[in-house]
């Protein structure tokens, strides 16, 4: 369990980083791309055990879209430099794969079902996106809590 | 470096005030009326600065500190900057005084202000107590004074403004963040009336200034790779626009210098994709060996993708082929290296380096601010990626199916 755990943190921590490389992400955002593709994934491994994937990947890039937001308005910068690399461990490459690899085999059934499932949890992502990305940038804010604490 | 203009309790700042001005029913004069800036560096206070607007669209600055240990930064040269560029749509001269003495002088000339008038025995006639600096009294008045240049230049304005917006829409930024750029620059230079339309492909903006003079480009902006560096660096400039610390020549030579910044080495994007297609595999349920594999077939498949790109082939080639690659060297490991391995954990690892995460998360950022014509287009791309490597991926799997028979999957 504790070497599942470990394997699954530096890998999807090196994996973001090294997607966060290959989209030019400046050097001094890697650490921060790497914990949140990292949190995102454990995330989803977590909520898949009792949800479907689908669901599952809507819990990953809400937790993806919200950290980003929260370290873009520290780090002063736009906020897709940790989304996307953040969001790929949770990209379903693998349904996709199973689609073209069962459409090969004439096995269109199975192929539907992959195909349908890659959109299903494709479209888990963007829920999960367009939540996160509807909350009003202010809340991201330090200032937001500070003001509301005063008046409260 | 953070500028904030302090409208309540200015009395707070009195200790600083007093450090230039050394009486405080002096200061009480202008502190309610005129308006009170500070400079931030991180969360300290740097600069503090007091002007007033004085008639006939003049305006002068009453006081200006720099808090100890903060000297000889700029940061003084920084608030005047600022303030220079804060009042200049609404005055033409801007004036202050100072004793005739020492390094504010030279400051001040240093920043452009010039000789105006002098007050004499202002501080004499003025302070009860004599002023001393460096042992010699402080007199007379000396006058500075600075034209705020209003000669508003469309031309150069929306040049810059649609340059920015281009390098931000061609390095892979959402389509609001390039039309808010294009709108605060504008504002910012004081071109007021601008209207922008922005597409995924393409910028189209018109500003006109005074009902006179108006100006309409439109700009087309081929797809090309993402560099979320690019992107960083003109929305951090942007922020530096529009808080006044950058003038327009300025503005243009640094935006020149970001659309050269070298993108990353070969090797390094290389090495990316290999780590990318390593990694992912073994967390997405490969093993220690298929992991290896996906490692070297991430590697080889990138240096097709930078040969294709250098050639400018077409992205339905890149990923038809990429997804053949990735499909042959899988099966070739399968055959050639004797560790039991499964094909389907390498191929799916490999081909994360050509998912397009970058029009997929915009598309979805596009449509969600409401541009979903912008949007529509960058998941049709992002769509159509995916079937393109799906191609790929099957056809390379059924011919290797027919030679070889049942695969290992």
């Amino acid at each position: 369990m504790i070497r599942w755990i470990i394997a699954n943190v530096v890998c999807s921590y090196l994996g973001t980083i090294a997607f966060a490389v290959m989209f030019h992400v400046p050097r001094r955002f890697y650490t921060s791309c790497g914990i949140i593709g990292t949190l995102g994934w454990l995330v989803y491994c977590v909520a898949e055990k009792s949800v479907s994937p689908a669901a599952a990947s809507f819990f990953g890039s809400l937790v993806v879209v919200l950290i980003s937001r929260i370290l873009t308005v520290r780090m002063k910068c736009p906020v897709t430099m940790f989304m996307i690399p953040g969001i790929f461990p949770l990209i379903p490459g693998a349904s996709v794969y199973y689609m073209a690899y069962d459409l090969v085999m004439s096995d269109t059934a199975h192929a539907g079902q992959s195909g349908f499932l890659a959109l299903k949890i494709a479209f888990g992502i963007v829920l999960g996106i367009v939540t996160a990305v509807s909350i009003p940038r202010e809340v991201f804010g330090g200032d937001y809590w500070r003001n509301k604490k005063q008046k409260g | 470096m953070r500028f904030q203009q302090i409208t309540e309790n200015k009395k707070e700042y009195l200790d600083l005030l007093l450090l230039t001005d050394p009486q405080e029913d002096m200061i009480d004069r202008y502190l309610d009326t005129g308006d009170m800036f500070a400079l931030y560096e991180g969360k300290e206070l740097c600069t503090l600065a007091v002007i007033t607007l004085l008639k006939n669209r003049e305006c002068e600055i009453r006081n200006l500190v720099t808090t100890y240990g903060h000297g000889g930064k700029g940061y003084t040269r920084a608030m005047i900057h600022f303030l220079s560029e804060y009042y200049r749509s609404k005055c033409d001269v801007i004036y202050v005084g100072t004793w005739n003495y020492g390094e504010s002088l030279r400051v001040y000339k240093r920043c452009g202000f010039e000789y105006s008038h002098t007050l004499p025995d202002y501080y004499v006639n003025n302070y009860r107590e004599p002023i001393f600096l460096d042992g010699q009294q402080m007199r007379d008045m000396v006058y500075l004074k600075k034209p705020l240049d209003v000669e508003v230049d469309l031309k150069k304005v929306v040049n810059l403004a649609l340059n920015a917006g281009r390098i931000l829409l061609k390095s892979g930024a959402e389509i609001f963040r390039v039309d808010e750029t294009i709108q605060r620059i504008c504002q910012r230079y004081h071109v007021e009336d601008v209207d922008t339309f922005v597409l995924s492909h393409g910028i189209f903006i018109s500003a006109a200034k005074g009902g006179e003079e108006a100006l309409s480009k439109i700009k087309h902006v081929p797809l090309s790779s993402t560099n979320l560096e690019v992107v960083a660096e003109v929305n951090d400039l942007s922020r530096r626009i529009s808080a006044g610390m950058i003038n327009l020549e300025e503005a243009a030579e640094e935006l020149e210098r970001i659309e050269h910044i070298p993108p990353k080495k070969d090797w390094q994007l290389i090495l990316a994709s290999g780590v990318g297609s390593g990694a992912f595999g073994f967390f997405l349920g490969a093993s220690a060996a298929e992991s290896v594999c996906a490692f070297f077939i991430g590697c080889i498949l990138y240096v097709w993708v930078l040969f294709a790109g250098k050639h400018k082939l077409s992205k339905i080639i890149i990923n038809i082929v990429g997804g053949i690659l990735i499909t042959s060297m899988a099966v070739l490991s399968y055959i050639l290296i004797p560790v039991a391995m499964k094909i389907d954990g390498m191929i799916i690892a490999s081909i994360l380096p050509l998912v397009p995460g970058v029009a997929f998360v915009n598309s979805i950022r596009d449509i969600s601010g409401g541009d979903y014509l912008s949007g529509t287009v960058r998941m049709i791309d992002a769509l159509l990626v995916f079937v393109y490597i799906a191609t790929g991926v099957g056809l390379a799997l059924s011919v290797f199916s027919n030679w070889i028979g049942g695969l290992g999957v």
